[in-house]
Protein backbone atom coordinates (compact mmCIF):
# COMPACT_ATOMS: atom_id res chain seq x y z
CA UNK A 1 0.00 0.00 0.00
CA UNK A 2 1.13 3.66 -0.69
CA UNK A 3 2.06 6.03 1.56
CA UNK A 4 -0.98 8.37 0.51
CA UNK A 5 -3.22 5.23 0.76
CA UNK A 6 -2.12 4.88 3.73
CA UNK A 7 -2.44 8.51 5.00
CA UNK A 8 -6.36 8.96 3.63
CA UNK A 9 -9.16 8.58 5.54
CA UNK A 10 -11.33 5.40 5.25
CA UNK A 11 -14.79 6.42 3.06
CA UNK A 12 -16.48 3.96 5.64
CA UNK A 13 -15.62 3.10 9.30
CA UNK A 14 -18.14 0.54 11.35
CA UNK A 15 -17.46 1.05 14.69
CA UNK A 16 -18.81 -1.63 16.60
CA UNK A 17 -21.73 -2.28 14.90
CA UNK A 18 -24.31 -4.69 16.20
CA UNK A 19 -27.69 -5.49 15.64
CA UNK A 20 -29.88 -7.49 17.81
CA UNK A 21 -33.33 -8.54 17.62
CA UNK A 22 -35.04 -10.04 20.73
CA UNK A 23 -32.24 -12.32 21.89
CA UNK A 24 -31.04 -13.14 18.75
CA UNK A 25 -27.57 -11.36 17.65
CA UNK A 26 -27.60 -11.21 13.86
CA UNK A 27 -24.31 -8.75 13.36
CA UNK A 28 -21.55 -8.39 16.32
CA UNK A 29 -19.68 -5.58 17.20
CA UNK A 30 -17.98 -5.39 13.66
CA UNK A 31 -15.25 -3.30 13.13
CA UNK A 32 -14.34 -2.33 9.57
CA UNK A 33 -12.50 0.01 7.83
CA UNK A 34 -12.70 0.51 4.03
CA UNK A 35 -10.34 2.21 2.33
CA UNK A 36 -11.08 4.67 -0.52
CA UNK A 37 -10.42 3.55 -3.93
CA UNK A 38 -11.13 0.21 -3.06
CA UNK A 39 -13.24 -2.59 -4.56
CA UNK A 40 -13.93 -3.76 -1.19
CA UNK A 41 -15.61 -7.62 -1.08
CA UNK A 42 -17.88 -8.39 2.15
CA UNK A 43 -17.72 -12.13 2.04
CA UNK A 44 -19.69 -15.03 3.46
CA UNK A 45 -22.34 -17.80 3.48
CA UNK A 46 -25.70 -17.20 3.36
CA UNK A 47 -27.29 -16.15 6.32
CA UNK A 48 -24.11 -14.50 7.66
CA UNK A 49 -24.99 -10.98 8.02
CA UNK A 50 -23.82 -9.21 5.07
CA UNK A 51 -27.23 -7.71 4.30
CA UNK A 52 -28.16 -6.92 7.70
CA UNK A 53 -24.80 -4.81 7.94
CA UNK A 54 -25.35 -3.57 4.30
CA UNK A 55 -28.67 -2.54 5.51
CA UNK A 56 -27.30 -0.59 8.89
CA UNK A 57 -24.92 0.93 6.48
CA UNK A 58 -28.05 2.69 4.55
CA UNK A 59 -29.59 3.64 7.41
CA UNK A 60 -32.97 0.98 6.36
CA UNK A 61 -32.86 -0.87 10.04
CA UNK A 62 -31.77 0.95 13.12
CA UNK A 63 -27.97 0.32 14.42
CA UNK A 64 -28.64 -1.51 17.91
CA UNK A 65 -25.10 -0.32 19.13
CA UNK A 66 -21.85 0.56 17.27
CA UNK A 67 -21.88 3.30 14.81
CA UNK A 68 -21.22 3.57 10.94
CA UNK A 69 -19.57 6.73 9.79
CA UNK A 70 -19.47 7.45 6.39
CA UNK A 71 -16.98 10.11 5.08
CA UNK A 72 -17.18 11.03 8.90
CA UNK A 73 -20.83 11.43 8.87
CA UNK A 74 -22.30 8.93 11.65
CA UNK A 75 -25.60 7.47 9.94
CA UNK A 76 -27.20 7.51 13.45
CA UNK A 77 -27.13 10.89 14.31
CA UNK A 78 -26.25 12.68 10.78
CA UNK A 79 -27.86 10.58 8.44
CA UNK A 80 -28.89 13.15 5.48
CA UNK A 81 -24.61 13.91 5.63
CA UNK A 82 -23.61 10.54 5.84
CA UNK A 83 -26.15 9.15 3.39
CA UNK A 84 -25.56 12.40 0.72
CA UNK A 85 -21.95 10.60 -0.51
CA UNK A 86 -23.61 7.11 -1.15
CA UNK A 87 -24.90 5.00 -3.36
CA UNK A 88 -26.61 2.20 -2.85
CA UNK A 89 -28.86 -1.36 -4.27
CA UNK A 90 -29.80 -3.29 -1.41
CA UNK A 91 -30.49 -6.51 -2.59
CA UNK A 92 -32.61 -6.24 -6.09
CA UNK A 93 -32.77 -3.24 -8.11
CA UNK A 94 -36.23 -2.48 -7.52
CA UNK A 95 -37.82 0.15 -9.34
CA UNK A 96 -41.15 1.73 -10.12
CA UNK A 97 -42.16 -1.17 -13.25
CA UNK A 98 -44.94 1.23 -14.54
CA UNK A 99 -42.49 4.17 -14.69
CA UNK A 100 -39.86 4.03 -18.01
CA UNK A 101 -36.47 3.75 -16.79
CA UNK A 102 -35.91 7.46 -17.50
CA UNK A 103 -38.50 8.33 -15.34
CA UNK A 104 -37.49 6.33 -12.41
CA UNK A 105 -33.81 8.24 -12.35
CA UNK A 106 -35.95 11.40 -12.50
CA UNK A 107 -37.40 10.61 -9.51
CA UNK A 108 -34.20 9.52 -7.86
CA UNK A 109 -32.13 12.70 -9.16
CA UNK A 110 -35.27 15.18 -7.45
CA UNK A 111 -34.78 13.30 -4.16
CA UNK A 112 -30.67 14.76 -4.75
CA UNK A 113 -29.01 18.30 -4.71
CA UNK A 114 -27.19 18.83 -8.46
CA UNK A 115 -28.09 16.39 -10.48
CA UNK A 116 -28.55 17.82 -13.48
CA UNK A 117 -30.41 16.48 -17.09
CA UNK A 118 -26.83 16.13 -18.13
CA UNK A 119 -25.50 13.90 -15.64
CA UNK A 120 -28.90 11.50 -16.25
CA UNK A 121 -27.52 11.05 -19.54
CA UNK A 122 -24.12 10.35 -18.22
CA UNK A 123 -25.03 7.74 -15.87
CA UNK A 124 -27.57 5.79 -18.88
CA UNK A 125 -24.50 6.21 -21.22
CA UNK A 126 -22.25 4.47 -18.88
CA UNK A 127 -24.47 1.37 -17.81
CA UNK A 128 -24.90 1.12 -21.67
CA UNK A 129 -29.29 1.36 -21.81
CA UNK A 130 -28.81 3.15 -24.47
CA UNK A 131 -32.42 3.86 -25.92
CA UNK A 132 -34.22 1.11 -24.14
CA UNK A 133 -34.24 3.66 -20.86
CA UNK A 134 -37.02 5.28 -22.66
CA UNK A 135 -39.08 1.73 -21.84
CA UNK A 136 -41.12 0.49 -19.02
CA UNK A 137 -39.45 -1.03 -16.21
CA UNK A 138 -41.66 -3.59 -16.52
CA UNK A 139 -40.21 -4.75 -20.32
CA UNK A 140 -36.71 -5.14 -18.80
CA UNK A 141 -34.81 -8.22 -18.44
CA UNK A 142 -33.06 -9.12 -15.17
CA UNK A 143 -30.00 -7.36 -16.36
CA UNK A 144 -31.59 -4.73 -17.75
CA UNK A 145 -33.10 -3.72 -14.44
CA UNK A 146 -29.73 -4.54 -12.73
CA UNK A 147 -28.11 -1.92 -14.94
CA UNK A 148 -31.17 0.54 -14.36
CA UNK A 149 -29.98 -0.12 -10.57
CA UNK A 150 -26.11 0.93 -11.06
CA UNK A 151 -27.57 3.97 -12.81
CA UNK A 152 -29.30 5.61 -9.71
CA UNK A 153 -26.68 4.47 -7.42
CA UNK A 154 -24.41 6.57 -9.30
CA UNK A 155 -26.88 9.89 -10.03
CA UNK A 156 -25.28 11.73 -6.58
CA UNK A 157 -21.70 10.90 -7.89
CA UNK A 158 -21.36 9.15 -4.73
CA UNK A 159 -17.73 8.20 -2.96
CA UNK A 160 -18.91 4.96 -1.55
CA UNK A 161 -21.42 2.30 -3.95
CA UNK A 162 -23.12 -0.19 -1.72
CA UNK A 163 -24.03 -3.08 -3.79
CA UNK A 164 -25.58 -6.23 -1.69
CA UNK A 165 -25.28 -9.25 -3.94
CA UNK A 166 -24.83 -7.65 -7.51
CA UNK A 167 -24.55 -10.54 -9.15
CA UNK A 168 -27.32 -12.98 -8.02
CA UNK A 169 -29.20 -13.86 -11.26
CA UNK A 170 -27.04 -12.02 -13.55
CA UNK A 171 -25.56 -14.36 -16.55
CA UNK A 172 -21.80 -14.96 -17.00
CA UNK A 173 -22.13 -11.69 -19.83
CA UNK A 174 -23.60 -9.73 -17.21
CA UNK A 175 -21.29 -10.57 -14.63
CA UNK A 176 -18.41 -9.64 -16.73
CA UNK A 177 -19.88 -6.55 -17.88
CA UNK A 178 -20.60 -5.12 -13.82
CA UNK A 179 -16.81 -6.35 -12.96
CA UNK A 180 -15.81 -4.13 -15.97
CA UNK A 181 -17.64 -0.90 -15.01
CA UNK A 182 -16.95 -1.16 -11.34
CA UNK A 183 -13.37 -1.25 -12.33
CA UNK A 184 -14.26 1.60 -14.54
CA UNK A 185 -15.59 3.69 -11.91
CA UNK A 186 -13.37 3.05 -9.32
CA UNK A 187 -10.53 4.03 -12.19
CA UNK A 188 -11.91 6.98 -13.41
CA UNK A 189 -14.41 8.75 -10.37
CA UNK A 190 -12.41 7.50 -7.79
CA UNK A 191 -15.24 6.13 -6.31
CA UNK A 192 -15.16 3.28 -3.50
CA UNK A 193 -17.44 0.28 -4.35
CA UNK A 194 -18.55 -2.01 -1.07
CA UNK A 195 -20.03 -5.32 -2.98
CA UNK A 196 -21.01 -8.19 -0.88
CA UNK A 197 -21.26 -11.79 -2.00
CA UNK A 198 -21.10 -15.26 -0.99
CA UNK A 199 -19.42 -15.76 -4.46
CA UNK A 200 -15.92 -16.63 -4.21
CA UNK A 201 -14.77 -16.62 -7.31
CA UNK A 202 -16.67 -13.90 -8.13
CA UNK A 203 -14.93 -11.62 -5.29
CA UNK A 204 -11.94 -12.78 -6.36
CA UNK A 205 -12.00 -11.62 -9.62
CA UNK A 206 -13.48 -8.27 -8.99
CA UNK A 207 -12.37 -7.18 -5.22
CA UNK A 208 -8.90 -5.42 -3.95
CA UNK A 209 -9.57 -6.33 -0.40
CA UNK A 210 -12.31 -8.43 1.28
CA UNK A 211 -13.46 -8.78 4.22
CA UNK A 212 -15.16 -12.25 5.59
CA UNK A 213 -18.29 -12.25 7.80
CA UNK A 214 -19.50 -15.79 9.30
CA UNK A 215 -22.30 -15.94 11.84
CA UNK A 216 -22.42 -12.17 11.90
CA UNK A 217 -19.17 -11.34 13.41
CA UNK A 218 -16.04 -10.54 10.98
CA UNK A 219 -13.07 -13.04 10.76
CA UNK A 220 -10.87 -11.71 8.59
CA UNK A 221 -9.68 -8.87 5.91
CA UNK A 222 -7.45 -9.81 3.43
CA UNK A 223 -5.50 -8.20 0.68
CA UNK A 224 -6.60 -9.94 -2.81
CA UNK A 225 -4.36 -7.37 -4.89
CA UNK A 226 -1.38 -5.79 -3.69
CA UNK A 227 -1.62 -1.92 -4.94
CA UNK A 228 1.02 0.08 -6.18
CA UNK A 229 4.73 -1.35 -6.22
CA UNK A 230 5.57 -3.92 -3.94
CA UNK A 231 7.79 -7.14 -4.43
CA UNK A 232 6.45 -10.39 -5.38
CA UNK A 233 5.03 -12.24 -2.60
CA UNK A 234 6.31 -15.12 -0.80
CA UNK A 235 4.37 -18.01 -0.97
CA UNK A 236 5.25 -21.81 -0.59
CA UNK A 237 6.62 -24.28 -3.16
CA UNK A 238 6.15 -27.84 -2.89
CA UNK A 239 9.38 -29.90 -4.04
CA UNK A 240 8.09 -33.79 -4.78
CA UNK A 241 11.67 -35.17 -4.53
CA UNK A 242 12.54 -39.10 -4.50
CA UNK A 243 14.65 -38.23 -0.77
CA UNK A 244 13.01 -35.20 0.78
CA UNK A 245 15.63 -35.76 3.92
CA UNK A 246 18.62 -35.05 1.54
CA UNK A 247 16.62 -32.49 0.00
CA UNK A 248 16.51 -30.65 3.08
CA UNK A 249 19.60 -30.86 4.48
CA UNK A 250 20.72 -29.71 0.65
CA UNK A 251 18.47 -26.44 0.91
CA UNK A 252 18.94 -25.94 4.17
CA UNK A 253 15.09 -24.57 4.70
CA UNK A 254 11.81 -25.74 4.72
CA UNK A 255 9.84 -28.28 6.58
CA UNK A 256 8.80 -31.79 5.17
CA UNK A 257 5.55 -32.43 4.07
CA UNK A 258 3.44 -34.37 1.96
CA UNK A 259 6.22 -36.77 0.47
CA UNK A 260 8.07 -33.65 -0.42
CA UNK A 261 10.09 -30.51 0.71
CA UNK A 262 8.21 -27.31 1.47
CA UNK A 263 10.15 -23.56 1.11
CA UNK A 264 8.62 -20.81 1.69
CA UNK A 265 10.80 -18.75 -1.16
CA UNK A 266 10.28 -16.19 -4.04
CA UNK A 267 9.86 -16.65 -7.54
CA UNK A 268 13.91 -16.28 -8.56
CA UNK A 269 14.92 -18.85 -5.83
CA UNK A 270 12.64 -21.59 -6.57
CA UNK A 271 14.37 -22.19 -9.65
CA UNK A 272 17.91 -22.17 -7.75
CA UNK A 273 16.61 -24.36 -5.51
CA UNK A 274 15.39 -26.87 -8.35
CA UNK A 275 19.05 -26.52 -10.03
CA UNK A 276 20.82 -27.02 -6.59
CA UNK A 277 18.61 -30.53 -6.20
CA UNK A 278 19.39 -31.51 -9.33
CA UNK A 279 22.86 -31.04 -9.56
CA UNK A 280 22.88 -32.89 -5.78
CA UNK A 281 21.28 -36.03 -7.34
CA UNK A 282 18.34 -35.21 -6.19
CA UNK A 283 15.16 -36.51 -8.64
CA UNK A 284 12.77 -33.55 -8.55
CA UNK A 285 9.37 -34.78 -9.91
CA UNK A 286 7.62 -31.73 -9.75
CA UNK A 287 7.24 -28.34 -8.11
CA UNK A 288 4.33 -26.83 -6.86
CA UNK A 289 3.24 -23.24 -5.87
CA UNK A 290 0.97 -24.01 -2.70
CA UNK A 291 -0.33 -20.63 -2.76
CA UNK A 292 -3.94 -20.94 -1.72
CA UNK A 293 -6.95 -19.75 -3.35
CA UNK A 294 -9.15 -17.77 -2.06
CA UNK A 295 -11.55 -20.69 -1.59
CA UNK A 296 -9.64 -22.81 0.30
CA UNK A 297 -8.68 -19.68 2.96
CA UNK A 298 -12.78 -19.07 3.07
CA UNK A 299 -13.11 -22.38 3.61
CA UNK A 300 -10.15 -22.41 6.36
CA UNK A 301 -11.43 -19.11 8.10
CA UNK A 302 -14.73 -19.79 8.51
CA UNK A 303 -14.28 -23.82 9.02
CA UNK A 304 -16.53 -25.14 6.27
CA UNK A 305 -19.01 -24.70 8.46
CA UNK A 306 -22.54 -23.84 7.70
CA UNK A 307 -25.44 -21.40 9.06
CA UNK A 308 -25.33 -22.18 12.78
CA UNK B 1 -34.58 21.42 -7.60
CA UNK B 2 -34.54 19.66 -4.52
CA UNK B 3 -36.36 21.20 -1.88
CA UNK B 4 -39.66 19.35 -0.53
CA UNK B 5 -42.04 19.85 -3.37
CA UNK B 6 -39.66 17.68 -5.51
CA UNK B 7 -41.06 15.24 -3.47
CA UNK B 8 -44.51 15.99 -3.17
CA UNK B 9 -43.85 15.71 -7.16
CA UNK B 10 -42.29 12.72 -6.82
CA UNK B 11 -45.43 11.58 -5.42
CA UNK B 12 -47.81 12.68 -7.67
CA UNK B 13 -45.82 11.33 -10.09
CA UNK B 14 -46.61 7.87 -9.10
CA UNK B 15 -50.38 8.56 -8.36
CA UNK B 16 -51.04 10.00 -11.71
CA UNK B 17 -48.71 8.29 -13.88
CA UNK B 18 -51.01 4.84 -13.38
CA UNK B 19 -53.77 3.92 -15.50
CA UNK B 20 -55.73 3.28 -12.67
CA UNK B 21 -56.04 6.53 -11.34
CA UNK B 22 -57.32 7.85 -14.33
CA UNK B 23 -59.99 5.17 -14.64
CA UNK B 24 -61.33 6.12 -10.97
CA UNK B 25 -61.42 9.74 -12.39
CA UNK B 26 -63.25 8.85 -15.20
CA UNK B 27 -65.82 6.84 -13.33
CA UNK B 28 -66.35 9.45 -10.90
CA UNK B 29 -67.22 12.00 -13.75
CA UNK B 30 -68.89 9.71 -15.72
CA UNK B 31 -71.23 8.99 -12.62
CA UNK B 32 -71.26 12.38 -11.63
CA UNK B 33 -72.22 13.60 -14.77
CA UNK B 34 -74.95 10.90 -15.46
CA UNK B 35 -77.27 11.27 -12.85
CA UNK B 36 -79.16 13.88 -13.69
CA UNK B 37 -79.35 13.26 -17.41
CA UNK B 38 -80.53 10.09 -16.21
CA UNK B 39 -83.35 11.38 -14.23
CA UNK B 40 -84.04 13.86 -17.69
CA UNK B 41 -84.62 11.45 -19.80
CA UNK B 42 -86.83 9.00 -17.34
CA UNK B 43 -88.86 11.81 -15.81
CA UNK B 44 -91.68 13.16 -18.72
CA UNK B 45 -93.44 15.33 -16.75
CA UNK B 46 -91.37 18.87 -16.49
CA UNK B 47 -93.05 19.83 -13.53
CA UNK B 48 -91.50 16.79 -11.18
CA UNK B 49 -88.17 17.68 -12.12
CA UNK B 50 -85.42 18.00 -9.61
CA UNK B 51 -83.91 21.34 -8.99
CA UNK B 52 -80.58 22.09 -9.60
CA UNK B 53 -78.93 22.00 -5.69
CA UNK B 54 -81.60 19.15 -5.25
CA UNK B 55 -80.01 16.95 -8.07
CA UNK B 56 -76.71 18.14 -7.10
CA UNK B 57 -77.37 16.90 -3.60
CA UNK B 58 -78.71 13.56 -4.75
CA UNK B 59 -75.52 12.91 -7.08
CA UNK B 60 -73.46 14.17 -4.20
CA UNK B 61 -74.88 11.50 -1.35
CA UNK B 62 -74.62 8.65 -4.31
CA UNK B 63 -71.33 9.67 -5.96
CA UNK B 64 -69.52 10.79 -2.60
CA UNK B 65 -69.05 6.82 -1.40
CA UNK B 66 -67.36 6.20 -4.59
CA UNK B 67 -65.15 9.82 -3.95
CA UNK B 68 -64.11 7.74 -0.42
CA UNK B 69 -63.30 4.28 -2.21
CA UNK B 70 -61.23 5.68 -4.77
CA UNK B 71 -59.06 8.07 -2.11
CA UNK B 72 -58.57 5.23 0.53
CA UNK B 73 -57.67 2.83 -2.74
CA UNK B 74 -54.76 5.61 -3.44
CA UNK B 75 -53.84 6.18 0.19
CA UNK B 76 -53.94 2.38 0.89
CA UNK B 77 -51.44 2.05 -1.93
CA UNK B 78 -49.27 5.10 -1.11
CA UNK B 79 -46.77 2.97 1.84
CA UNK B 80 -47.87 -0.08 1.14
CA UNK B 81 -47.12 -0.30 -2.42
CA UNK B 82 -43.44 0.99 -1.78
CA UNK B 83 -43.22 -1.87 0.16
CA UNK B 84 -44.92 -4.65 -2.11
CA UNK B 85 -43.11 -3.27 -4.69
CA UNK B 86 -39.73 -3.11 -2.50
CA UNK B 87 -38.65 0.62 -3.73
CA UNK B 88 -39.40 1.69 -0.27
CA UNK B 89 -35.39 0.69 0.20
CA UNK B 90 -34.41 2.53 -3.16
CA UNK B 91 -36.82 6.21 -1.67
CA UNK B 92 -35.52 5.78 1.84
CA UNK B 93 -31.79 5.38 1.01
CA UNK B 94 -31.64 9.43 0.09
CA UNK B 95 -30.75 12.41 1.65
CA UNK B 96 -34.60 13.13 3.17
CA UNK B 97 -36.12 12.16 6.58
CA UNK B 98 -38.81 9.45 6.96
CA UNK B 99 -41.08 12.19 8.59
CA UNK B 100 -40.64 13.97 5.19
CA UNK B 101 -40.98 11.11 3.20
CA UNK B 102 -44.24 10.25 4.97
CA UNK B 103 -45.29 14.10 4.91
CA UNK B 104 -44.73 14.15 1.11
CA UNK B 105 -46.83 10.85 0.52
CA UNK B 106 -49.67 12.41 3.19
CA UNK B 107 -50.34 15.96 1.15
CA UNK B 108 -49.98 14.17 -2.56
CA UNK B 109 -53.19 11.93 -1.09
CA UNK B 110 -54.77 15.08 0.45
CA UNK B 111 -54.09 16.58 -2.82
CA UNK B 112 -55.62 13.65 -4.67
CA UNK B 113 -59.20 13.48 -2.36
CA UNK B 114 -59.43 17.33 -3.54
CA UNK B 115 -59.27 16.80 -6.88
CA UNK B 116 -61.42 13.54 -6.80
CA UNK B 117 -63.70 15.91 -4.73
CA UNK B 118 -63.22 19.06 -7.66
CA UNK B 119 -64.12 16.61 -10.42
CA UNK B 120 -67.79 15.50 -8.64
CA UNK B 121 -68.79 18.82 -7.59
CA UNK B 122 -67.56 20.18 -11.73
CA UNK B 123 -69.33 17.69 -13.42
CA UNK B 124 -72.10 17.27 -10.80
CA UNK B 125 -73.13 20.57 -10.90
CA UNK B 126 -72.27 21.58 -14.70
CA UNK B 127 -74.95 18.51 -15.42
CA UNK B 128 -77.41 19.78 -12.73
CA UNK B 129 -77.53 23.16 -14.37
CA UNK B 130 -78.05 21.28 -18.08
CA UNK B 131 -80.33 18.85 -16.96
CA UNK B 132 -82.05 19.58 -13.97
CA UNK B 133 -85.17 22.34 -13.53
CA UNK B 134 -83.83 26.11 -12.57
CA UNK B 135 -86.84 26.33 -10.26
CA UNK B 136 -88.18 23.90 -7.63
CA UNK B 137 -85.20 23.51 -5.35
CA UNK B 138 -87.20 22.30 -1.95
CA UNK B 139 -84.19 22.50 -0.04
CA UNK B 140 -84.28 26.25 0.94
CA UNK B 141 -87.95 25.88 3.10
CA UNK B 142 -85.53 23.49 5.49
CA UNK B 143 -83.27 25.51 6.42
CA UNK B 144 -82.00 29.32 6.63
CA UNK B 145 -79.33 29.10 4.11
CA UNK B 146 -79.76 29.02 0.59
CA UNK B 147 -79.64 25.94 -1.44
CA UNK B 148 -75.88 26.33 -2.74
CA UNK B 149 -74.95 27.20 1.24
CA UNK B 150 -76.60 23.92 2.25
CA UNK B 151 -75.43 21.73 -0.43
CA UNK B 152 -71.37 23.32 -0.11
CA UNK B 153 -71.41 22.55 4.21
CA UNK B 154 -73.30 19.12 2.97
CA UNK B 155 -70.46 18.32 1.16
CA UNK B 156 -67.69 19.66 3.71
CA UNK B 157 -69.50 17.75 5.92
CA UNK B 158 -69.25 14.55 3.70
CA UNK B 159 -65.56 15.55 3.07
CA UNK B 160 -64.09 15.73 6.83
CA UNK B 161 -65.87 12.08 6.69
CA UNK B 162 -63.61 11.09 3.68
CA UNK B 163 -60.50 12.86 5.18
CA UNK B 164 -60.64 11.05 8.47
CA UNK B 165 -61.35 7.54 6.70
CA UNK B 166 -58.49 8.42 4.16
CA UNK B 167 -56.07 9.65 7.10
CA UNK B 168 -56.97 5.56 8.92
CA UNK B 169 -56.09 4.30 5.35
CA UNK B 170 -53.23 6.41 5.32
CA UNK B 171 -52.14 4.63 8.92
CA UNK B 172 -53.37 0.90 8.50
CA UNK B 173 -51.11 1.28 5.35
CA UNK B 174 -48.16 2.79 7.27
CA UNK B 175 -48.11 0.10 10.43
CA UNK B 176 -49.28 -3.20 8.49
CA UNK B 177 -47.60 -2.56 5.14
CA UNK B 178 -51.03 -3.97 3.64
CA UNK B 179 -52.92 -2.47 0.77
CA UNK B 180 -55.65 -4.91 1.01
CA UNK B 181 -56.29 -4.67 4.41
CA UNK B 182 -55.99 -1.04 4.45
CA UNK B 183 -59.08 -0.55 2.01
CA UNK B 184 -60.79 -3.31 3.52
CA UNK B 185 -60.53 -2.00 7.18
CA UNK B 186 -61.61 1.75 5.61
CA UNK B 187 -64.37 0.30 4.13
CA UNK B 188 -65.84 -1.17 6.67
CA UNK B 189 -65.47 1.26 9.31
CA UNK B 190 -67.25 4.00 6.14
CA UNK B 191 -70.68 1.84 6.22
CA UNK B 192 -70.48 0.38 9.08
CA UNK B 193 -70.12 4.00 10.74
CA UNK B 194 -73.34 4.51 11.04
CA UNK B 195 -74.31 1.11 12.57
CA UNK B 196 -71.59 1.72 15.45
CA UNK B 197 -73.31 5.02 15.88
CA UNK B 198 -76.58 3.80 16.38
CA UNK B 199 -75.38 0.37 18.64
CA UNK B 200 -73.34 2.62 20.84
CA UNK B 201 -75.63 5.21 21.45
CA UNK B 202 -73.95 7.76 23.82
CA UNK B 203 -77.24 8.11 25.54
CA UNK B 204 -77.36 4.43 27.07
CA UNK B 205 -73.11 3.90 26.85
CA UNK B 206 -71.24 7.32 28.59
CA UNK B 207 -68.02 6.41 27.04
CA UNK B 208 -69.53 6.03 23.57
CA UNK B 209 -69.42 9.86 23.65
CA UNK B 210 -65.79 9.46 22.79
CA UNK B 211 -65.89 7.18 20.35
CA UNK B 212 -64.97 8.14 16.82
CA UNK B 213 -68.44 6.33 15.15
CA UNK B 214 -70.37 8.68 17.10
CA UNK B 215 -68.93 12.49 15.61
CA UNK B 216 -68.02 10.55 12.13
CA UNK B 217 -70.88 12.38 10.62
CA UNK B 218 -71.52 15.88 11.60
CA UNK B 219 -74.45 16.52 8.97
CA UNK B 220 -76.30 16.09 12.15
CA UNK B 221 -75.47 19.53 13.02
CA UNK B 222 -77.09 21.12 9.95
CA UNK B 223 -80.46 20.58 11.30
CA UNK B 224 -79.66 20.92 15.29
CA UNK B 225 -77.38 22.24 17.61
CA UNK B 226 -77.24 18.98 19.67
CA UNK B 227 -75.38 16.40 18.17
CA UNK B 228 -75.38 12.53 19.82
CA UNK B 229 -75.55 11.94 23.14
CA UNK B 230 -75.76 15.70 23.43
CA UNK B 231 -72.98 16.76 22.25
CA UNK B 232 -71.54 20.13 20.60
CA UNK B 233 -70.55 20.67 17.04
CA UNK B 234 -67.22 21.97 19.26
CA UNK B 235 -66.95 18.57 21.02
CA UNK B 236 -67.35 17.03 17.42
CA UNK B 237 -64.72 18.32 16.20
CA UNK B 238 -62.52 18.11 19.23
CA UNK B 239 -63.41 13.90 19.28
CA UNK B 240 -62.68 13.99 15.75
CA UNK B 241 -59.06 16.25 15.24
CA UNK B 242 -57.97 13.77 18.64
CA UNK B 243 -58.22 10.85 16.74
CA UNK B 244 -56.75 12.61 13.72
CA UNK B 245 -54.37 13.14 15.64
CA UNK B 246 -53.30 9.74 17.03
CA UNK B 247 -53.94 8.29 13.32
CA UNK B 248 -50.99 10.65 12.21
CA UNK B 249 -48.86 10.24 15.03
CA UNK B 250 -49.26 5.90 14.65
CA UNK B 251 -48.29 6.40 10.78
CA UNK B 252 -45.63 8.54 12.04
CA UNK B 253 -44.25 6.96 14.52
CA UNK B 254 -44.01 3.29 12.94
CA UNK B 255 -42.64 4.72 9.90
CA UNK B 256 -40.14 6.39 11.27
CA UNK B 257 -38.83 3.57 13.54
CA UNK B 258 -39.48 0.56 10.99
CA UNK B 259 -36.73 -1.68 10.01
CA UNK B 260 -37.10 -2.09 6.36
CA UNK B 261 -35.50 -5.99 6.20
CA UNK B 262 -36.90 -8.65 3.53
Amino acid sequence: MSNTEMLSEPVARLQGVTKKIGSKTLVSNLTLDIPPGQIFGFLGPNGAGKTTTIRMMVGLISISSGDVLISGHSIKNNYKEAIASVGAIVENPEMYKFLSGYQNLRQFARMVPGVSKQRIDEVVELVGLGQRIHDKVKTYSLGMRQRLGVAQALLNRPKLLVLDEPTNGLDPQGIRELRDYLRLLCREEGTTVFVSSHLLSEMELMCDSVAIIQNGQLLEVKQLKEVGNVTMPIGETLFEVDDAEAALALIGQGTLKSGGLVVEAAREEIAEFNARLVAGGIKVYSIKSLARTLEDQFLEVTGGEGIE
Amino acid sequence: MSNFTALIHNENIKIYSRARTWIMLIILAVFSAFLPALMYFTMDNPASRLGVWDSFQMIVSVVFFLNTIFVVVIAADSVAGEFTWGTIKMLLIRPWSRSQILLSKYISIVLFSLLCTAVLIVFGLASSFIFASPTGDTLSSITAWSPAEYSFIDLLCRYVTLFLTVTLAFMISSVFRASGLAIGLSMFIMFAQGIFAALLNPDVFEWARYLIFTHMDLRVYMGSDIGPGGATLGFSIAVLAVYYVIFLAVSWFVFRKRDVAG
